[in-house]
């Protein structure tokens, strides 16, 4: 084997062939292009699969025209990877020029993919990425999550659990990212409001698939009230059956975080698990006129029902259309199309009415919810309580709670000694309604 | 012979043109080119660079590294660190990026370098899963899965580098300024004599040539190279997350360089071209884009193990043989 060095002229001549084989992006004057960008392909595809099923709906009801405009979506695959998220944000904005960007799943994405796109004045409606600081710490008015934040659900279930359950103690097992501490961050907060002691946090790499050690490390003699499982997907499904399998079931009762018991993933756990507790913005028995709409017709286009991926992102390309209708298709000044996202009256959204505060953020209702088994043998998430309007501050004052340092593996504290006085007291704390009153 | 002499420098110059045009095309790329063909290029280059490092190992020692991309992370995750969280002006964060690459580079040597074949591709799949790993599971320095975001990409002597078309200049000139050296380098004695002991370790050692040094060497040179398009790719897409370093990364690139035919100079350079191309036409076309591009790899790996250099080169050499055939005798065809 020679080194043959000066052989060959094809190095330059593919160079040129690249250049010219680029792809030119032709853009039409009625034609308004959305990009999406989520997790299609890898371990998260499933979550990527959904939005799109939500997403597509909401266009087919529109017939992908708005204002006499034709809607037309480009995709772009990231594999919940966060610098190929950045890399495909860039070729929706570069070459696709897209006028709105949308989709993400994970919270790191959906800050980095924000971060990207700060100073390039193109609106970004984030569908499943629950990072709080996306629309707070971090925000610019480009930025519209007519979604969730990480912690708003789960203050509101933290603060339920200790001062209507009366629990005092919580071992906290979570995957190690941010999205998995604003969902701590959130249910410290309300847990040790509401009369908690101590929520314990231990955290574990993604993925993880063996939880022995995690598990059989549990101090069973420390009184925890419950373990909280703060994670989602595959992990969850690991954990959940293992949790089982070690007989824990029986001995410290399991609690979940938004997303663990969620399905498709809470269709492959035991049924042991009948009674665990989880709070999030939908349930899967609600019984209003807009949901059952959304979910006989969601049921109609895809065979099967409807998660809150799906649901959150068809609220948001709801949005996004109503938003475009209301500039009468004109997308030019995006500065004006943000605004007028703002505005959007998203009263009648499937899971319940939805507006936006001055951060671009969701105040909605937040559901607790426990699995239950339906007469045809199969688990659902069960509503039993409603809080009304709570926002992404929860019940405390906005300015109070940006002063508190971000969610993080080790902040807010542990203990309810160590938590600031501020952050402990408020003027007007949760209502709990039963469920679908 | 005397007859082809003359064809031979016409053929030079032909490539000569054909060199110069695609200089020219590439330097005035910003003109014509569109914004996302620039974010592009840049992905070529610093994927490039690892490619060259992956490249060298292979073409020019004939060793298969899988720790490269462990390089291209640890000067992206320094930059991140010293340049984005605590604001060390330019130069200081990138060489102290390359510095730790340098050092790191000579501990594994040092202990992978007394292995061959096998041992050595285990050894070094192993310090690269431990780097990958650490990256991935240290949440209170690396931010764990997280990465570090917020890179943004320096001025130099007075030059915007946050502007596509300057960044892509200084990519371009920097990718020139390694192929100019990599092409001395292999030129040299230290090439020859690293090619001499691709072929026969035992030999070369018995001749006096310093065999494991010089090993340690070609090893700490070649992570520098991906160190510095660990630099690049920090700078460009403004992130480090553990992806960097992972191990099917690393066999990308690897795939990459085998594409292109690892032991032609140019070959990593090709494979980089066509990759990165290929990826962004084709993930255009399909959601199953991660199909079609390994039914690619896998068909033209099978059908030219000497990659895609190695076609063009039978195909050169067909056709130079089929203009030889009037003017040799009947008789010789035999």
């Amino acid at each position: 084997m020679k080194y043959k060095a000066t052989r060959t002229t094809l190095a330059p001549l593919v160079v040129a062939a690249g250049i010219i084989a680029m792809p030119m992006g032709a853009s039409a004057a009625d034609e308004i292009k959305i990009g999406m960008l989520s997790a299609f392909t890898g371990t998260f595809a499933s979550f990527g699969q959904l939005q799109k099923e939500g997403a597509v709906m909401a266009l087919e009801e529109w017939n992908y025209k708005v204002a006499g405009k034709t809607i037309k979506v480009i995709y772009a695959d990231d594999q919940l990877d966060n610098e190929l998220a950045v890399t495909k944000a860039k070729q929706l904005v570069e070459q696709d020029k897209v006028d709105v960007v949308t989709g993400l799943v994970s919270g790191d994405e959906g800050l980095s993919v924000a971060s990207y796109m700060k100073g390039k004045d193109i609106p970004i409606v984030p569908m499943y990425s629950a990072s709080e600081d996306s629309t707070m710490r971090k925000w610019y008015p480009f930025v519209v999550r007519p979604t969730w934040t990480g912690a708003q659900p789960m203050d509101v279930f933290g603060y339920w659990l200790s001062k209507v359950k009366g629990l005092k103690k919580i071992y906290m097992i979570g995957e190690d990212y941010s999205y998995p501490y604003n969902q701590a961050g959130g249910f410290k907060r309300g847990f040790l409001r509401g009369g908690g002691v101590e929520v314990t946090t231990v955290w574990h790499p993604v993925p993880t698939s063996d939880y022995s050690s995690i598990i059989s490390s549990i101090p069973l003699d420390k009184k925890y009230d419950a373990v909280l499982y703060n994670g989602a997907g595959s992990d969850a499904v690991a954990f959940v059956k293992q949790y089982v399998e070690f007989g824990m079931q029986s001995k410290i009762p399991l609690l979940g975080q938004s997303n663990t018991f969620e399905k498709p993933d809470l269709d492959s756990m035991p049924q042991q698990i009948v009674g665990a507790y989880s709070a999030h913005l939908t349930a899967d028995d609600m019984n209003t006129p807009n949901w059952n709409k959304f979910r006989d017709a969601f049921q109609k286009r895809w065979q099967h029902s409807p998660s809150a991926a799906s649901e959150f992102a068809y609220g948001s390309m709801e949005l996004i259309l109503r938003a475009i209708k209301a500039r009468n298709g004109d997308v030019t000044d995006k500065a004006a199309l943000a605004a007028a996202m703002h505005k959007v009256d998203l009263s009648d959204e499937p899971r319940g009415p939805v507006a936006l505060d001055e951060y671009n953020a969701a105040i909605e209702n937040v559901y607790i919810r426990e699995v239950a088994v339906g007469s045809d043998g199969v688990m659902y998430n069960k509503g039993l309580f409603t809080a009304k309007n709570v926002n992404q501050f929860g019940p405390y004052d906005s300015k109070i709670y940006m002063k508190q340092p971000s969610d993080g593996p080790s902040s807010p504290p542990d203990l309810r000694a160590d938590m600031p006085r501020e952050m402990l007291e408020v003027a007007k704390d949760y209502e709990f309604v039963p469920f679908g009153k | 012979m005397t007859g082809t002499l003359l064809q031979g420098s016409s053929l030079r110059r032909l490539r000569l043109v054909v060199a110069i045009a695609v200089v020219v095309a590439l330097v005035t790329l910003p003109a014509y080119g569109g914004q996302y063909t620039l974010t592009t290029f840049i992905r070529t280059f610093y994927f490039g660079f690892l490619a060259l490092s992956v490249g060298l190992l292979l073409g020019q020692g004939g060793m298969i590294s899988l720790t490269q991309t462990a390089f291209f992370g640890i000067s992206g995750y320094v930059v991140g660190l010293l340049g984005a969280e605590r604001g060390f002006p330019f130069p200081l964060p990138e060489l102290a990026g390359l510095a730790l690459v340098a050092v790191v580079a000579l501990l594994f040597a040092l202990v992978v370098m007394r292995t061959h074949g096998i041992v050595f591709l285990m050894l070094t799949l192993a310090l690269g899963q431990i780097c990958w790993s650490f990256a991935r599971q240290n949440t209170s320095l690396l931010h764990g899965w997280a990465g570090i975001p917020d890179i943004q990409p320096p001025s130099i002597f007075g030059v915007d580098l946050t502007q596509n078309a300057n960044f892509y200049w200084m990519s371009l000139a920097l990718f020139s300024l390694g192929l100019l050296f990599l092409w001395r380098l292999v030129q040299s004695p230290f090439g020859l004599a690293l090619n001499g002991i691709r072929e026969s370790p035992r030999r070369m050692s018995a001749l006096g040539y310093p065999v494991f040094w010089l090993r340690v060497a070609v090893f700490v040179i070649a992570a520098i190279y991906a160190g510095v398009g660990g630099i690049l790719a920090a700078w460009s897409s403004g992130i480090v997350t553990p992806t960097a370093l992972q191990l099917s990364r690393m066999i990308w690139i690897l795939l990459i360089v085998i594409l292109g035919g690892s032991q032609y100079f140019w070959g990593p350079v090709v494979g980089a071209v066509i990759a990165v191309w290929l990826d962004v036409i084709v993930s255009q076309l399909t959601p199953r884009y991660n199909t079609v591009i390994g039914i690619v790899f896998v068909v033209v790996i099978l059908l030219a193990p000497n990659g895609i250099l190695g076609v063009w080169e039978r195909i050169t050499a067909k056709r130079r043989a089929l203009r030889q055939v009037p003017a040799a005798p009947p008789d010789s065809n035999q």
